[in-house]
C-alpha cells in the first residue's frame, strides 16, 4: 500500500499520454526530490516488482521468522495529491456514472459505469433502457456485464505493441501500416477475420472498407455462432431473420435445449419476462408455464415447471413428435422410438400449447442443429405464435464470408495479409481446419487482441486492442436499438480500438507526429468520437446534431430506434425441407453423445483470464474453475466411476469441497480428449456435456490451467452434438473445486415451495412448513421495533424464490461492487471462498432426474443476530437503521460470529488475498506483498478492502446507503421545515438498490425501507411494526424457530405444473415430502431409490402445528 | 492410626481369640478394615521413611547431579516444543489459513487444543483445593505435582485462543482499556468471560502453588551449596524461618486460597462450555455442558496427572510417598468422572431424539454416524468403555493396565472436543453451507509441539523444584501422630508418644 501514483506501469514503448498531475510529475527533479523524502516508497516505484525487492525479503526473511521485523505491523502510508486544475465533473470521492453498453454477440447490454476521479469501478445495468422495474433506478445486467470490468484492469493484457517478439513503439506500426495499406491495390489478398460484433460503425467502416479495397475478403467468426438460426431462418422466411420474442406475453414456454435464463440465449428479456409471468399469481392472473427438453440440466430446466431429460441428439425427435402432435404437416415420422413416458409427456405438451395457441413461445438452443430451429419456427407458426408473442427483426449485421471460406483461400495461398479483430482462432476454430498451421502459411498476419493468446503467438503484429471501456464505439441492441459505448478512460496500454485499426487502414486516420508545442494533455490521436459520430449522423437522422449527439452519449442509446418489426411470409414448404432433416439425427443404442455448451463462465474462453468468472459457482453444478465432463449418476455407474464417501446415486450425503475424479477419454472422429467427470444429476444418461473455453494455452496467470480445452475435438462438422463418442477410463484422477457439496435439504423446509394449485387453496402455506413455523413469544422489548424510538429507515430484503432462477449474477455483482477478494481454486477446495452471496441449490426427487431449487443466502441481518452477541471485541454491531453492521477495523478474527451464525453467511479473510499473489498464499512474508496497481484501480473506494484476519459479510451495500442519506441530508437541509419532519429526511422509495438487487434481471430481490409504506418491499413484508400484518402470505424467514428475526425473508416458490403430465404426481405431495431427509450414511438397499414413487423413502415429515 | 488400646476396644477379639463361627478369613477382613492403611509408605517392608528419609529423597532428586536421561528427556521435549513455536510464527507470519479451517468450520483444533488443555489444568487445582477443604489427607503426596502440571497445561492451552485470531496484533482490543472512541470489550460474548476466566484461574492457581511452595523453599535454601542457589531460592522462600507465627500465617494463607480455588475450579471449564452453550449452533446449543465439561475436564485433569506421574514414580523411587493407594484412588476418581461424561453423551443422544428438534436430532445423528463417526467412536469408547475397567481392583493395581486406559482417556478426551466443536458447526442448519474439516500439517505439529512445552516445563519441574510437598507430607507421616504406634511394633505404645515428634526437618 506504501504507493504514491494509481497508475499501472506504462508500456516501455508508444507514447506517453499523462493520466494524472502525479504522473506528470515524474520528471528526474521530483524522483529525485521523492527519493530524499520518502526512500522507501521511492523503492516501490522504481522496482519492477521482483528482482530487488524480493532479494531483500529473502535475505530478511530469517530475522523476519525469528520475530524481529514486525514490517506487516506498520500501518500502510498513501500520500494525496489534490488537482491544481480540477477537471470539470469531478469531485474526489464522489462517483459519476456515464453510459455506455457492452458489445455482445446478440446484441449490447446497455450500462451505466460508474467512475470514481476517472477510474471506472462498477458496471450496472443502464436504468434509462429499463423503464418498467420496481425501481426507478433499476437496470439489470448479468454475469458478463458485471466482469468485464476486471478484464479492463486485467494486469495480463497485451501491453505492448509488438513485431514478431520485438516491442515496437505504436508509431512504428502506424508507419509499417500506411505503408502495407499503400501495397494493398484492390485488396486481393487481404483477408479481415473478425469476431461477431454488433457494431454499425464497424459494418460502416467494413463498407468503406470495401469500396477501397474491392476484393478484400471480410470474414466473421465466432464458436458459438447464430449460424443455425439463421439458417432456419433463410428456409422458413426467405432472409436472414433474428426472432424477438415478446416473452411477458407467453402463457407457455417451451425450451428445447435452450438455456434462456442464463447467458446469450435469452438476454433479460426472457428473464423478465419469465419473471413477469411468475408473478401472475392473483385471481384472474395467469401464472405463465416453462417446459424445458433438454440434455444437460441448465439454469432453465432447474426453473421449469416440467423438464424432459433426454439426450440433445433425440430433442429432433421431440420436436418432431410435437410438430407432428400439433398438425404440422409434411414431416417425416420420428427417428427415435421414443418412450411410452416421453410419448405422453409430449401428447400433454402438444394439449397445452395447443389449448393456448398464440400464447406460447417455443425457444431452440444455439446448440441444436438448424433442422430442429426450422421445427422451432414450424411449431411456432402453427401456434400462431409469430405476430403474437414472437415477431422478427432483420438481422443487424451484414452477411458475411464464413471461416470455411477462409480456410480454402489460405489453403490455395491466396491470402497474403489477414488481419484478425479480437478474434482467437487458432484456440477456437473448428479442429479440422487446423487453423494454427493454416495461419503460419500467411506471410503477414496482424493481430489485434485484447491479452495474449493462442492467435497472437505467431502472427506478424500483435497490437494490443482497447477495451470497450476505453474506446468510442456503438452497439446494435438486442432488439436492434442503436446504442453508444463511451470510454471512461484512456486506454491504459495505448490500445486500439477495431474501428480504428479499420479507419487507419482506410486512411481515415492518419499518423501524424505531434507538434513540438502540442500540450501534453492532447488526447491520443485516432482516438476521438469522430468515426462514430459519422455512423450516428446516418443513424439518428436528426437535425440538431450537437444536441442529438450529446442526449444519444448521456442517455447510452437512441430512443425509439429498436429494430422495425418484419412479418416476411411464413414458406411452410421451405421450412419442413429443413426440417426433415431433423429425421437423420439418430443416437444408436447404448452410444453416448458429446454436447459442447457456452460456458456460463467464460463463454467461448474470453473471459478465461477473468478471476471472477472462475470463481463464480455454476448454478447447477457448483463446480468452479474448471471445466468438467457432466455425466448423469446412471451413467457413472456404468462407466464405473468410484464410489466416494457415499454411493454415486447419492450424492446427498456428500461433503467434501474437493472432489478427486477419474478422467476419462472421449474420441470424437479420432481426436481424443481427456476430461475429468463430474456427475451431475440430471444429466440425460447418454448425454455428456462439456463447457467451451476452458484449457487455453496461452493466457494470463488465472487462466492458465484451467479445464480442459474442448475445441480440440470440436470440428466444422460437428460444432455442438457429437454422437456415437468412445469414453474410456483413464488411470488418471482430478480435483475439482465446488463450493456446495450436500445436495439435500434434509426435509429441513428451507426452501417452500407448493403448486400454484394448492398456493390458491391455501396461501400461508409456508407457514405451515415443519418445525420452521414454531416462533417463540419475546418478553424483551427490542427498542428498533418501538415505533417513534426507532430509526426512519428500517432496512429489508425479500427474495422472491418464485423468480429466482438461480444464475448466480448476483454473486457476481455482489463481488464487483464490495471488493470481494478471488481465493483461487486451491481455496475453494479448502472450503473458502469469500462470497458474500451464495446460491443455495437442492435437490430433490429422483437424483437421475431431480427436481431443483435455489436460494440466495447472504447475511440474513437479524434483528437478534447470533453473531452480535458472541463477538468479544464488539466489531460486529446493530445499527439503528436495522443493519447487523461490520467494522473491519476493529475485528481481531476470533470466527466465533461465523460459527455462531445460523445461516453460515460469514465469510472470513484466511490470507491476505487482497495482497498476495493466490499461488504464494502460504509463503508467508516470503510471498510477493502488494496487488497488481490496475487491480486496485478497480476497487471500490468506498468499501474497505479487508486485510487477512478479519471476518466479513454482507452489509446491505451499506455504502450504498449512506451515499444516498447522505445525499438526502443534504437536500433536507434546504427543504426541511418543521412542519415536514423526519420526512425530508426520507430516502424516497425504492431509489437506492443493492449491488445484487441490481443485477438481477427478475428482480427476484427486492430492497428497501420497511418503514416506508410506499416501498416495494413493506408492500410484501407487510406492516414491520405490527407483526409484519398485512404481508405476502408466501414471505417466510429462514429458520423462524431461532426467533433471529431476519431482516431478509423469502416469499415461497410456486411451481405451476400441469398435473396431466407424466411425473406431475411429485407436486400433489407435501412440498417436505419430497425433499426427503436424507442422513449420514444411508445404504438405500431398495432398488429404484428416488423414483417419484419411492421418493419420500423415509417417512415424511408431516406438517405440524398450527398457525401461530 | 489406631493403637493397640483402641484395638480392643473397637475388636474385643483382637488379641486371637477368635469368637465361634467367624471364619480366620473373615477376621482377617475385619482386622484390615479396623487398621488405616497408612498414607505414605511406613510399612513392616519400608519401616524408615522417616521424617528426614523424607526431606533427603525429595530434595535429594534436586540436589543430585543432573542425571543424563534427564539431558535426553528435555532434549527432545524441548526440540518438540519448537513445533509449537515454529507453527505459532508462521501462523503469525502468513495468515489463519495455514490451518485447515473453512467456512463452516471456524474452530477446529485450535479451540480443540485450547479445552483439551484446560481441562487437563483442572485436576491439579482440583487435588490442592477442593481435597484440602475436604481434608482428603492423602492428596499431599500428589498436589505439588499436578498443580505444576495445571499450570503448565493451562500455559500450553493459553497459546491457542491467544494465537487463533485473525489478527494477533489487534487482540488488546480484548482489554478492557479506556479509549478516546469510547469502544469497550462486548461484555455479553462468552470469548470475553474466557479471557477473564481463564486469566483468573492460571493467576491464582499461581498463587495458591506458589504459596505451598514457601515453605519447602527454604527447606532448599537451607539444603543447597551454591551461592547462587541458595540466593534464588532464599529470594522465592520469602524469608521464611518456621516460626510458629509463619506456620500460622501460611496455613491461614493457604486455607483462604484454597476456598477461592475451589470455586473456580468449578466456574473456569463452565465458562468454557458457555462458549459452546451460549450459543445457536445444534450440539453446543446444550444447557448440559457446564457439569459435564466440568466432570469431564477432572476426568481428563486425573489422567494426565497419572500419566506424569507414574513415570516420575517410578524412576525417582517414590512408591513410599506416591503409594500404589494413591494410584488407585485416582482411578477411582477417573471411573467415577468417566461414568458421569459417559451419562452426559447418553443423555444428549436422549435429548436429541426427545426434543424432536430436526437440526438436533440431525446434529447428533451425524455425529454418530456422519463423516466424522471414527471420532465419536474414539470418543465413546476411550472415554466411557476403557475406564470402566477401574471397576476392578486388579486393574487399579496393575500399573500396565492404567497406563493404557489413561492413555486412552487423554486420547479420548481430546476427540471429546474435536467432536463436539466440528461435527456441530460442519453440518449445521443449512445444508448448503455445510463442508469438512481436515487438519494440515500446521494444525497438527503445532499440537504435537505443546506436549513437548508441557513436558519441558514438567521435566525443568522435577529438577529445580521439590516434587512432593515436602512440609504436607510430614504431617501426615505416621511419626506426625502423637499417639503413633506401629501395629507391628513390639513396643509400649507410651514409648511411641515419648518419641519426639516434630524431628527436626
Amino acid at each position: 500500500m506504501k504507493r504514491v501514483f494509481q497508475h499501472p506501469p506504462e508500456a516501455s514503448n508508444g507514447r506517453k499520454y499523462w493520466r494524472s498531475l502525479g504522473e506528470q510529475a515524474e520528471t528526474p527533479e521530483f524522483k529525485q526530490w521523492l527519493q530524499r523524502e520518502f526512500p522507501s516508497t521511492h523503492a516501490e516505484i522504481e522496482s519492477d516488482g521482483i528482482s530487488r525487492r524480493n532479494f531483500l525479503r529473502l535475505m530478511g526473511a530469517s530475522v523476519a521468522l525469528a520475530g524481529f521485523g514486525m514490517t506487516g505491523c506498520r500501518r500502510p502510508e498513501a500520500y494525496i495529491v489534490p488537482y491544481t486544475k480540477s477537471p470539470e465533473w469531478i469531485v474526489p470521492g464522489k462517483a459519476l456514472q456515464y453510459a455506455t453498453a457492452q458489445p455482445r454477440r446478440r446484441g449490447a447490454q446497455p450500462l451505466l459505469a460508474t467512475s470514481y476521479e476517472g477510474r471506472p469501478t462498477k458496471l450496472d445495468g443502464n436504468h434509462l433502457f429499463y423503464k418498467s422495474g420496481f425501481s426507478k433506478v433499476y437496470g439489470p445486467s448479468d454475469t458478463f456485464g458485471q466482469v468485464s470490468i476486471l478484464d479492463l484492469y486485467d494486469p495480463d493484457r497485451l501491453k505492448e505493441f509488438r513485431q514478431g517478439k520485438e516491442v515496437k513503439d505504436n508509431v512504428v506500426f502506424f508507419d509499417a501500416l500506411n505503408a502495407m495499406a499503400a501495397t494493398f491495390g484492390d485488396g486481393e489478398g487481404v483477408a479481415f477475420l473478425a469476431d461477431a460484433s454488433n457494431s454499425p460503425t464497424r459494418d460502416r467502416l467494413r463498407g468503406e472498407l470495401v469500396k477501397k479495397f474491392p476484393k478484400v475478403r471480410w470474414v466473421e467468426f465466432d464458436p458459438i455462432s447464430d449460424e443455425a438460426e439463421v439458417a432456419a431462418s433463410k428456409a422458413a422466411f426467405g432472409g436472414r431473420y433474428l426472432q424477438t420474442p415478446n416473452w411477458d406475453a407467453a402463457d407457455i414456454l417451451v425450451t428445447l435445449d435452450s438455456d434462456i435464463l442464463d447467458g446469450d440465449e435469452g438476454g433479460h428479456e426472457a428473464v423478465r419476462g419469465f419473471a413477469n409471468g411468475r408473478r401472475k399469481l392473483a385471481k384472474g392472473e395467469k401464472m405463465n408455464r416453462l417446459y424445458s427438453v433438454e440434455g444437460r440440466l441448465t439454469t432453465t430446466g432447474a426453473a421449469a415447471d416440467h423438464r424432459l431429460r433426454i439426450a440433445s441428439t433425440k430433442i429432433g425427435a421431440v420436436a418432431l413428435a410435437l410438430a407432428t402432435r400439433l398438425g404440422v404437416a409434411g414431416l417425416p415420422g420420428s427417428p427415435v422410438k421414443l418412450t411410452e413416458v416421453q410419448t405422453k409427456w409430449i401428447d400433454e405438451l402438444a394439449a397445452d400449447l395447443l389449448a393456448n395457441k398464440g400464447k406460447s413461445i417455443v425457444s431452440v438452443g444455439v446448440v441444436q442443429p438448424a433442422a430442429v430451429h426450422a421445427l422451432g419456427h414450424m411449431i411456432n407458426d402453427v401456434l400462431g405464435n409469430f405476430g403474437a408473442t414472437i415477431t422478427l427483426m432483420a438481422h443487424p449485421r451484414p452477411e458475411s464470408a464464413t471461416l470455411a471460406s477462409l480456410v480454402q483461400d489460405v489453403k490455395d495461398n491466396k491470402i497474403k495479409t489477414l488481419f484478425v479483430l479480437n478474434s482467437n482462432p487458432v484456440y477456437s476454430a473448428p479442429v479440422d481446419y487446423d487453423w494454427a498451421t493454416l495461419q503460419a502459411k500467411i506471410p503477414t498476419v496482424i493481430a489485434l487482441s485484447h491479452e495474449d493468446n493462442e492467435t497472437t503467438q505467431n502472427a506478424t503484429w500483435v497490437l494490443p486492442a482497447a477495451h470497450y471501456l476505453e474506446s468510442w464505439g456503438d452497439a446494435w441492441g438486442r432488439d436492434g436499438t442503436y446504442m453508444s459505448t463511451q470510454p471512461m478512460i484512456l486506454p491504459l496500454y495505448n490500445g486500439l480500438s477495431e474501428i480504428e485499426l479499420i479507419a487507419r487502414i482506410i486512411g481515415i486516420i492518419k499518423y501524424e507526429a505531434p507538434k513540438a508545442d502540442a500540450p501534453k494533455s492532447e488526447t491520443p490521436q485516432g482516438f476521438g468520437p469522430e468515426l462514430v459520430q459519422e455512423t450516428f449522423r446516418r443513424i439518428s437522422k436528426g437535425t440538431d446534431f450537437a444536441n442529438d449527439w450529446s442526449q444519444f452519449v448521456h442517455d447510452g442509446f437512441l430512443s425509439g430506434s429498436a429494430a422495425p418489426k418484419v412479418a416476411p411470409a411464413f414458406n411452410a414448404a421451405g421450412a419442413a425441407a429443413l426440417a426433415s432433416q431433423a429425421a437423420s439425427a439418430v443416437l444408436p443404442d447404448g452410444a453416448y453423445e458429446v454436447v459442447f455448451y457456452p460456458s456460463p463462465a467464460v463463454d467461448d474462453g474470453r473471459y478465461n483470464n477473468n478471476g471472477w468468472v472462475h470463481e463464480l459457482p455454476d448454478s447447477i453444478t457448483k463446480l468452479t474453475w474448471d471445466n468438467a465432463a457432466l455425466i448423469s449418476p446412471a451413467t457413472a455407474k456404468k462407466l464405473g466411476v468410484p464410489d466416494r464417501g457415499s454411493q454415486i446415486d447419492d450424492p446427498y450425503t456428500d461433503a467434501e469441497s474437493s472432489i478427486p475424479v477419474p478422467v476419462f477419454m472421449f474420441t470424437v472422429d479420432g481426436k481424443n480428449l481427456s476430461v475429468p467427470v463430474l456427475v451431475a444429476p440430471g444429466q440425460a444418461d447418454e448425454t455428456i456435456s462439456i463447457a467451451l473455453g476452458y484449457g487455453r494455452t496461452v493466457v494470463g496467470r488465472v487462466g492458465f490451467g484451467t479445464g480442459k480445452n474442448v475445441y480440440l475435438i470440436r470440428s466444422s462438422s460437428k460444432p455442438w452434438i457429437c454422437s456415437d463418442v468412445k469414453v474410456n477410463k483413464t488411470s488418471e484422477t482430478y480435483l475439482l473445486a465446488v463450493t456446495q457439496e450436500h445436495g439435500s435439504m434434509e426435509g429441513r423446509g428451507l426452501i417452500r415451495e407448493a403448486s400454484l394449485d394448492r398456493f390458491q387453496k391455501e396461501p400461508d402455506f409456508a407457514h405451515h412448513i415443519g418445525i420452521q413455523l414454531h416462533g417463540n413469544k419475546e418478553l424483551y422489548n427490542n427498542p428498533q421495533l418501538v415505533p417513534g424510538k426507532r430509526d426512519i429507515h428500517q432496512w429489508g430484503m425479500v427474495i422472491d424464490l418464485s423468480t429466482c432462477t438461480g444464475c448466480t449474477a448476483c454473486i457476481a455483482a455482489c463481488q464487483a461492487e464490495n471488493n470481494i477478494p478471488v481465493v483461487g481454486k486451491d481455496q475453494v477446495i479448502r472450503g473458502r471462498e469469500m462470497h458474500w452471496l451464495r446460491m443455495d441449490r437442492y435437490f430433490s426427487g429422483d437424483i437421475n432426474d431431480p427436481t431443483v431449487a435455489s436460494q440466495p443466502v447472504g447475511c440474513q441481518q437479524c434483528e437478534n443476530a447470533p453473531c452480535e452477541t458472541v463477538c468479544p471485541v464488539n466489531a460486529t454491531i446493530h445499527s439503528e437503521d436495522g443493519l447487523n453492521v461490520m467494522a473491519y477495523n476493529r475485528c481481531i478474527g476470533t470466527r466465533y460470529c461465523a460459527n455462531n451464525c445460523p445461516y453460515k453467511a460469514r465469510r472470513f479473510n484466511f490470507f491476505n488475498y487482497n495482497e498476495r499473489p493466490l499461488n504464494e498464499l502460504y509463503y508467508g512474508p516470503l510471498a510477493q506483498k502488494g496487488s497488481p496497481e490496475t487491480i486496485k484501480m478497480q476497487k471500490n473506494p468506498n468499501v474497505t478492502v479487508r486485510i487477512r484476519g478479519v471476518m466479513e459479510k454482507c452489509t446491505f451495500c451499506v455504502q450504498r446507503i449512506e451515499e444516498a442519506k447522505i445525499t438526502q441530508m443534504t437536500k433536507a437541509r434546504v427543504t426541511d421545515s418543521p412542519e415536514h419532519g423526519n420526512k425530508s429526511k426520507l430516502i424516497p422509495s425504492d431509489s437506492i438498490m443493492t449491488a445484487c438487487q441490481q443485477v438481477c434481471a427478475a428482480e427476484a430481490i427486492v430492497f428497501g425501507n420497511i418503514d416506508d409504506p410506499n416501498s416495494h418491499v413493506s408492500k410484501i413484508r407487510g406492516d414491520a411494526l405490527h407483526n409484519n400484518k398485512g404481508a405476502d402470505p408466501r414471505n417466510y424467514d429462514l429458520l423462524h424457530y431461532l426467533n433471529t428475526k431476519p431482516r431478509v425473508t423469502y416469499q415461497a416458490r410456486i411451481r405451476n405444473p400441469n398435473m396431466k403430465m407424466p411425473g406431475a404426481e411429485i407436486f400433489l405431495k407435501d412440498p417436505e415430502s419430497y425433499a426427503a431427509p436424507h442422513h449420514g450414511h444411508d445404504d438405500h438397499a431398495e432398488p429404484g431409490h428416488g423414483a417419484p414413487e419411492h421418493s419420500g423413502h423415509e417417512a415424511p415429515v408431516q406438517p405440524q402445528g398450527a398457525q401461530h | 492410626m489406631a493403637d493397640t488400646k483402641n484395638l480392643q476396644e473397637l475388636y474385643p477379639y483382637w488379641d486371637g481369640t477368635r469368637p465361634a463361627g467367624v471364619s480366620p478369613q473373615e477376621e482377617a477382613v475385619a482386622k484390615q478394615a479396623i487398621i488405616r492403611v497408612p498414607l505414605i509408605g511406613n510399612t513392616a517392608t519400608t519401616p524408615k521413611r522417616s521424617y528426614n528419609w523424607i526431606t533427603e529423597k525429595v530434595c535429594g532428586i534436586i540436589e543430585a547431579p543432573t542425571p543424563l536421561w534427564w539431558l535426553i528427556a528435555i532434549a527432545i521435549t524441548s526440540t518438540t516444543s519448537l513445533l509449537t513455536v515454529g507453527g505459532v510464527l508462521y501462523l503469525i507470519a502468513t495468515g489463519v489459513g495455514v490451518w485447515g479451517l473453512n467456512h463452516p468450520v471456524g474452530w477446529a483444533w485450535d479451540i480443540t487444543n485450547f479445552v483439551f488443555w484446560i481441562g487437563i489444568g483442572h485436576a491439579g487445582t482440583l487435588i490442592s483445593a477442593i481435597l484440602f477443604l475436604t481434608r482428603q489427607k492423602w492428596r499431599t503426596s500428589i498436589n505439588r505435582s499436578a498443580e505444576a502440571m495445571t499450570l503448565f497445561a493451562v500455559v500450553c492451552a493459553g497459546i491457542f485462543p491467544g494465537v487463533h485470531v485473525g489478527r494477533i496484533w489487534m487482540v488488546w482490543f480484548l482489554a478492557p482499556l479506556p479509549n478516546a472512541n469510547g469502544i469497550w470489550p462486548n461484555f455479553r460474548s462468552p470469548l470475553l468471560w474466557d479471557v477473564f476466566a481463564v486469566s483468573t484461574y492460571f493467576t491464582v492457581s499461581v498463587l495458591f502453588w506458589y504459596v505451598g511452595l514457601v515453605p519447602d523453599l527454604a527447606t532448599l535454601r537451607d539444603r543447597v551449596k551454591s551461592r547462587w542457589c541458595k540466593w534464588i531460592y532464599g529470594f522465592f522462600s520469602l524469608g521464611w524461618r518456621g516460626s510458629n507465627k509463619n506456620w500460622s500465617h501460611y496455613e491461614m494463607a493457604y486455607l483462604i486460597l484454597a476456598g477461592i480455588s475451589t470455586p473456580l475450579v468449578l466456574s473456569v471449564h463452565s465458562v468454557v462450555s458457555f462458549d459452546f452453550a451460549t450459543s445457536v449452533v445444534p450440539g453446543w446449543h446444550t444447557t448440559i455442558f457446564p457439569p459435564y465439561f466440568v466432570a469431564g475436564a477432572i476426568f481428563g485433569g486425573f489422567a494426565m496427572v497419572l500419566t506424569i506421574l507414574m513415570p516420575a514414580r517410578l524412576i525417582y523411587g517414590l512408591e513410599d510417598l506416591v503409594t500404589d493407594r494413591h494410584i488407585e484412588l485416582m482411578c477411582k476418581i477417573i471411573a467415577l468422572t468417566g461414568s458421569i461424561v459417559g451419562y452426559a453423551y447418553l443423555v444428549e443422544l436422549f435429548i436429541a431424539w426427545y426434543g424432536a428438534n430436526l437440526n438436533e436430532k440431525y446434529a447428533f445423528w451425524n455425529r454418530v454416524v456422519g463423516p466424522y463417526w471414527w471420532a465419536y467412536a474414539c470418543m465413546m469408547s476411550f472415554n466411557v468403555i476403557a475406564p470402566q475397567a477401574f471397576w476392578f481392583q486388579y486393574c487399579r493395581r496393575n500399573w500396565v493396565i492404567i497406563y493404557i486406559v489413561i492413555n486412552f482417556v487423554n486420547a479420548g478426551m481430546w476427540f471429546e472436543r474435536f467432536v463436539i466443536i466440528v461435527t456441530s458447526v460442519h453440518r449445521d442448519y443449512l445444508p448448503g453451507a455445510w463442508g469438512m474439516f481436515h487438519p494440515t500439517a500446521t494444525d497438527i505439529l503445532t499440537f504435537v509441539g505443546t506436549f513437548g512445552i508441557f513436558l519441558t516445563l514438567f521435566l525443568l519441574f522435577v529438577r529445580f523444584l521439590p516434587m512432593i510437598a515436602i512440609a504436607e507430607v510430614k504431617a501426615i507421616a505416621p511419626e506426625s501422630d502423637p499417639h503413633y504406634h506401629h501395629p507391628d511394633d513390639d513396643r509400649h505404645p507410651v514409648a511411641a508418644t515419648t518419641k519426639p515428634t516434630h524431628a527436626k526437618a
